[in-house]
């Protein structure tokens, strides 16, 4: 500075004036409790059985990264665009976000970025481990065998999956109506597991006694063959000619038959095929009616589905079953026996037992069988519990054999038969198998309870793999941990569909696109439990400086040297990505600085 | 979305408040906004020392530590002296607490704001004077303990309304803010920088030690004050137009003093009975701004 002239009559004032910055005060040695950035877990990615990092999804859509998002759900799933379109989101049902106003709408969100992709033919940035010298046979190139095929890909192995149709898919291209999974989805999901450089075999139909040889050219075999065959109703009269499978008649469509079906159809079951069934019978022009032997409630079928076939006109008969079928002049003359209500079952379930001899008669033109469909060979069936076998969440590993290890998995391994669970069943089947081959058989049910979501009963690849996802903590974010006061109430979108009218005459996709602008919308109502959006409330917040910005993928890190421990941070972050726990001598830096 | 604050901050870490302070909150908001064109006249409180003892300083703007009945007077001779010189761009601000603004310092403000001199004059509110041990203030609200109102003794008279006692001067701008609203909190000192003559801002500051809180919650119970109309969010301008800005659908109060030490001994009867006062003042509130 230079000395300025003070006029020689005016008496200069003497202030004292303070020259150093208090700085030197190592505030950080006045803390007890001592604040740390730590990740938690959401509890719609504990529900997604594919593991989904749903919160980091919502997180960079809503920042317009739909690649990256995109790329997320591709690390746990392979099949963004099918469970975008079919999958029956458990997720949402325990969505933070339900108890505050309306659950986020992640399905849709999910195919919001399988159609962003395929519209921009993004190439996923995902590569596969160093390669591994064992070889892996998958029967069945449905959702579960690809899926293990992709996992295993992806951990470095050589998988061939031998599909006995000319295309792959399985239930995905044979079994689910267009209208709800168009063919192009499909296509693009399968191709990007085609990219990732899994062998696809086509028209190899696999016998038992593959498996006798499969050990001279693969270290192991993954079986998810799927129920194919229908259930057999045991009555009188179903095996007349004109009885229809309703899996059977499903895949008629797929292959491209339309026949006309004038007239009352009575479809017999609740679950997703007979609605599907249901609604197919409707678009070629029938009038189908539902009958179910328990309530409406207990149906099998995702309720979603059983709205939307009511709303185009599908009847429901509950509380019969059918006790007979006869030909009466081309038509069929259905006996439905009814049904009485006894009690409920441990889940809530009506249990059921004729109601006397109370029975009526209906005369239709055609009767779909739905009632649940089985395996169509006994070998796939998975082994129980013994000596060289382990029963895992979602797949079962048998090692008795002393050549390939066979693995099962699919439909036939999951409680629940959906296309998420048989991405859960093939992910973890990867997994073991690789545990199983690096480091033995005892080690593989403890690692594979290592890389579970959460609390839950399902695998990440990413926690397997030790990807950022691994240093969370298991903690499941509950409600009441976030700070509901940073959100304001906001509508959850509706997903856009086709007019009824409109819906009734064709198979096209029932759901319209969602918009980018509508996805950005919806995903700010996601509160991202228990991950940092870099939001920067714990920065600005913070009386004492002490958060200081970064190039970590943190962003920013806490200088403990002047943390006082208030906590603010904590409490203001809106996510419960941070934590107060007490401070220890050793730990604070300021302490040992300050010495005091 | 990040909140909008600007980036820059005029404060050094390491600085003496209690941990989870409003008041440091408070003023490193208020620097974010005004910039480091300015000269803070600091009357005696707890903001004297959060400052810096000599020779340390936590502020990186110039700061001038006075009396503490002094705020408007000094301000009023620190802004005729750079008139004089003819620097018109460093904005005068006096940072005091409540103690030096409602009751002490009072007179000095009127007579600074009633000549209608040109400074801004902040008033962080921590309900009490803290900084000499929690003895009452004027602004200490009703039902609260304080080291001069103790035991059953708890304090028996409403708080003052300082905003209308400074409104009533007709001063160009007046206004609330809290520090957990910060995008408002700091669009009302860009918009006070902007104006001449006297600003008055009343800013609600958190003071976990004095009203027995943990400091975590020390936003949280600021936020409260805000949704239950016990503190709400208001400017004026001119001393007759009113702006409400932020208007809680219904605000229930009890839980915000169930969350404090201070409010312990209250009766249900008792939070009934603040909560028909609170309701009172919102009604009149809302009169005057035409709502
Ligand atoms: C004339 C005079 N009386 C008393 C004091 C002692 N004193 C210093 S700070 C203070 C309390 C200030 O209270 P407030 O203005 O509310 O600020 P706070 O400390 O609460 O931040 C008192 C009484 C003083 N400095 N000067
Ligand atoms: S709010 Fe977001 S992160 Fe939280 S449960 Fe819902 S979707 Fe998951
Ligand atoms: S807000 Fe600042 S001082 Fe308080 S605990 Fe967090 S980092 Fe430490
Ligand atoms: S407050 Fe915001 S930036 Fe800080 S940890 Fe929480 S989410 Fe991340
Ligand atoms: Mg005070």
């Amino acid at each position: 500075m230079t000395e300025k002239k003070v006029p020689s009559k005016v008496t200069p004032l003497f202030f004292a004036r303070s020259y150093l910055s208090t700085e030197d005060n190592k505030t950080g040695s006045w803390r007890f409790l001592r604040p740390r950035y730590e990740e938690k877990t959401a509890p719609c990615s504990v529900a997604c059985p594919a593991g989904e990092d749903i919160g980091r999804i919502e997180a960079l859509t809503n920042q317009g990264m739909f690649k990256e998002a995109w790329e997320t759900i591709l690390r746990e799933n392979p099949f963004p665009g099918v469970c975008g379109s079919v999958c029956y989101h458990p997720c949402e049902a325990v969505c933070n976000r339900g108890e505050f106003d309306e659950a986020v709408a992640i399905n849709a969100m999910e195919r919001f970025l399988a159609d962003t992709a395929r519209k921009n033919e993004f190439k996923p940035f995902l590569t596969n481990l160093s390669a591994k010298k064992e070889k892996i046979a998958v029967v069945g190139g449905g959702p579960s065998g690809l899926s293990a095929a992709y996992f295993l890909t992806l951990l470095g192995y050589n998988c061939d999956v031998f599909e006995a149709e000319t295309e792959p898919g399985g239930v995905l291209r044979w079994g689910i109506p267009q209208y709800r999974l168009p063919l192009p989805v499909l296509e693009r999901d399968i191709s990007l597991i085609k990219d990732q450089g899994v062998q696809i075999k086509t028209g190899i139909h696999i016998s038992k006694e593959f498996l006798k040889e499969a050990g001279e050219s693969y270290n192991a075999v993954f079986i998810g063959c799927g129920y194919s065959r229908s259930r057999e109703l045991e009555i009188p009269g179903e095996d007349l000619k004109g009885i229809k499978d309703g899996l059977a008649f499903l895949n008629r469509i797929r292959h491209g038959e339309k026949p006309r079906l004038d007239g009352l159809s009575v479809i017999i079951g609740g679950g997703n095929t007979a609605i599907d069934v249901a609604r197919s019978v409707v678009r070629l022009g029938g009038t189908p009616l539902i009958a179910y032997r328990r309530r409406k409630q207990d149906m099998p079928a995702f309720s979603e589905e059983i709205e939307l076939a009511l709303d185009e006109g599908v009847v429901l008969k509950e509380l019969v079953i059918p006790v007979s079928v006869v030909p009466d002049k081309g038509d069929y003359i259905v006996t439905l026996h009814y049904m009485r209500i006894m009690g409920e079952d441990d889940r809530g379930r009506a249990l059921v037992e004729p109601d006397g001899n109370k029975t009526e008669e209906m005369r239709v033109k055609n009767v779909f069988k739905a009632i649940g469909e089985e395996t169509a060979e006994s070998w796939c069936v998975p082994p129980h519990k013994g000596e060289g076998v382990v029963t895992l969440n979602n797949s079962t590993l048998d090692c008795r054999t002393g050549s390939a290890v066979l693995v099962f998995g699919g439909d036939l391994t999951n409680e629940i038969k959906s296309v998420v669970h048989a991405v859960a069943s093939g992910k973890e089947a990867a997994i073991a198998l690789d545990i199983l081959f690096r480091e033995g058989l005892d080690t593989v049910e403890s690692k594979i309870r290592d890389c579970l979501v959460g609390n839950g009963s399902f695998c990440s690849m990413e926690i397997y793999m030790k990807g950022p996802r691994f240093d969370r903590s298991s903690h499941v974010v509950s409600y009441s941990e976030i700070n509901a006061d940073y959100f304001y109430l906001s509508q959850r979108i509706t997903q856009p569909r086709l007019l009824r009218e409109e819906r009734l005459a064709t198979f096209d996709e029932v759901n319209l696109k969602v918009s980018a602008s509508m996805a950005i919308k919806e995903t700010e109502r996601c509160f991202n439990c228990g991950l940092c959006n870099q939001c920067d409330n714990c920065y600005l917040f913070c009386p004492d400086l002490s958060i200081v910005r970064d190039k970590t993928p943190q962003g920013r890190h806490i200088n403990y040297d002047y943390c006082k421990g208030c906590g603010i941070c904590v409490v203001e972050c809106p996510r419960n990505a941070m934590i107060l726990e007490e401070e220890t001598n050793e730990e604070s830096a300021g302490r040992e600085s300050c010495g005091s | 979305m990040p909140l909008n604050v600007p980036e820059q901050d005029y404060m050094y870490p390491g600085h003496v408040a209690c941990p989870g302070c409003g008041a440091a909150i408070a003023m490193r908001f208020f620097l974010k906004a005004m910039g480091e064109k300015i000269i803070i006249v600091l009357p005696a409180c707890c903001w004297s020392i959060i400052a810096g003892a000599y020779p340390q300083m936590s502020l990186k703007v110039p700061v001038i530590h006075t009396a503490f009945e002094t705020g408007g007077s000094v301000a009023s001779g620190v802004r005729a002296a750079l008139d004089m010189k003819g620097d018109t761009g460093t904005t005068v601000v006096t940072w005091a607490g409540d103690g030096g603004t409602f009751d002490i310092g009072f007179q000095a403000l009127s007579g600074a704001v009633e000549r209608n001199e040109n400074f801004i004059y902040v008033c962080y509110d921590n309900e009490a004077y803290m900084n000499t041990g929690i003895q009452r203030s004027s602004s200490t609200p009703y039902g609260a303990w304080t080291t001069t109102t103790p035991g059953r003794s708890w304090k028996r008279m409403r708080k003052k309304n300082i905003v209308e006692a400074l409104v009533a001067h007709r001063i160009p701008y007046a206004a609330t803010a809290s520090i957990a609203f910060p995008e408002d909190l700091v669009r009302k000192v860009e918009k006070a920088k902007d104006i001449k003559g006297s600003r008055f801002l009343h800013v609600y500051a958190t003071c976990p030690t004095g009203w027995r809180i943990p400091s975590e919650i020390s936003i949280k119970i600021a936020r409260m004050a805000v949704q239950n109309n016990i503190f709400p969010l208001y400017e004026v301008e001119d001393g007759v137009k009113y702006t409400i800005n932020y208007k809680p659908k219904e605000f229930p109060v009890r839980e915000y003093f169930k969350l404090q030490g201070r409010f312990k001994h209250l009766t249900e009867g008792d939070l009934a009975e603040i909560q028909e006062m609170v309701n009172e003042d919102w009604e009149l509130l809302l009169k005057k701004a035409g709502d």
